[in-house]
């Protein structure tokens, strides 16, 4: 690590102390090749997955100091993908995800809890303009060589964030449910 | 009248398989192309998903159907046929067998290849029978679409040749895969 970038690292910790209740770690660096945010969803009583190509996380999390852990995922709602074309333009258009007006969908969380060998983030999820608390299961194991993975899932309505408007509020043909779950590998 | 197949007509069997199979063809036809003129929505979305629900529901058909053929005896041909006709017979049957699996085979795997995994009316997830690439999807179409021609061709050479048997030979076979038509037996 080069001078500038260890002065620049140490200038954001003290940052990080400066403002408040102090994270005891640094973030966890997202590595995006090597991670994954899917979804599965149903049509015509099928379930089919999907994936978001492109999303940031910064995630704070340190097993022994859950107060001062935090996750905060950017999802770039455009980047939905289902591996057919026509069916991505309709999920990040105006009925769906409506992209151009929102751009982004948050998850944020702050409060966490231990829940067996997983743990629970109690957060929020902000989807087309609709803030919604989701709890997130998840386990987080840290690997030899000084990273870890977060692997993880949650259920949500889409219809409770407005994902399908119009015709798509019925629920005979799409339904209602969908299942998110990643699989994020960390580094320092 | 009898189940299964006698030396002079099929049996009730055998006839309903044939006539539910024609009845499902011709919905899969209207559903493709209702399905073909409707934009991209929940109409198209649903429409395609009954078209594939018949589709495996024939692909069903088309196995109990073989079969049958295979362990019961058809009745023969009249004797007095010529023998082109009766490789022309053996082979436009055997190519409308092939047809009944190609075509629900093909809508499958092109539906496996666009990420819209198959369900049975709702009821049953089918397992993809390949993995999703939209090249392949593409190829499948062509094929799909090409063999549902060949379909209509081989289908209008089966009727022509019924009707053919029926009104110009008189050799009583279309009543054979009638369930009125047992005055024969």
């Amino acid at each position: 690590m080069g001078r500038v970038a260890r002065l620049t690292l140490a200038g954001a910790a003290l940052a990080c102390l400066a403002s408040g209740p102090a994270a005891a770690e640094p973030a966890w660096q997202l590595e995006p090749a090597a991670s994954r945010l899917g979804f599965s969803a149903t049509q015509a009583g099928a379930v089919f997955e999907g994936r978001f190509t492109r999303f940031q996380a910064e995630i704070r999390f340190d097993e022994a100091d859950l107060a001062s852990s935090r996750f905060e995922v950017t999802v770039d709602t455009a980047s939905a993908d289902t591996g057919e074309a026509r069916r991505d333009e309709i999920l990040t258009g105006p009925d769906f995800f409506w992209a151009e007006q929102y751009p982004t969908a948050v998850f944020e969380a702050t409060e966490f809890t231990r829940a067996g060998n997983a743990y629970l983030a109690r957060g929020t999820l902000i989807l087309r303009g609709v803030s919604k608390p989701v709890p997130v299961r998840f386990r987080f194991e840290r690997s030899a060589e000084g990273g870890a993975g977060l692997v993880g899932s949650t259920r949500l309505r889409r219809l409770d964030f407005g994902v399908g408007q119009g015709e798509w509020t019925s629920t005979e043909w799409v339904g209602d449910e969908v299942e998110v779950d990643f699989e994020l590998r960390l580094s320092r | 009248m009898a189940l299964t197949n006698s030396a002079q007509r099929y049996g009730l069997g055998p006839q309903l398989l044939h006539w539910l199979v024609v009845l499902l063809l011709a919905l899969q036809f209207l559903l493709a192309e209702l399905a073909d003129e409707l934009p991209d929505g929940l109409e198209k979305l649903a429409m395609l998903s009954r078209h594939k629900s018949v589709g495996i529901t024939i692909l069903g058909l088309a196995a109990l159907r073989v079969a049958w053929r295979l362990l019961d005896r058809p009745p023969p041909l009249p004797a007095a046929m010529p023998g082109w006709q009766r490789i022309a017979a053996h082979f436009s049957h055997w190519a409308l067998y092939a047809l009944l699996f190609a075509m629900p085979l093909t809508g499958w795997m092109m539906s496996s290849a666009a990420n819209y995994p198959v369900s049975w009316f709702g009821l049953v997830q089918l397992p993809d029978l390949v993995g999703t690439s939209h090249d392949l999807h593409e190829a499948l179409e062509e094929v799909h679409e090409t063999l549902a021609g060949a379909l209509l061709v081989l289908v209008a050479v089966h009727v022509l040749a019924a009707l053919k048997h029926q009104f110009v030979d008189r050799d009583g076979l279309l009543s054979r895969m009638l369930p009125w038509g047992g005055s024969r037996d």
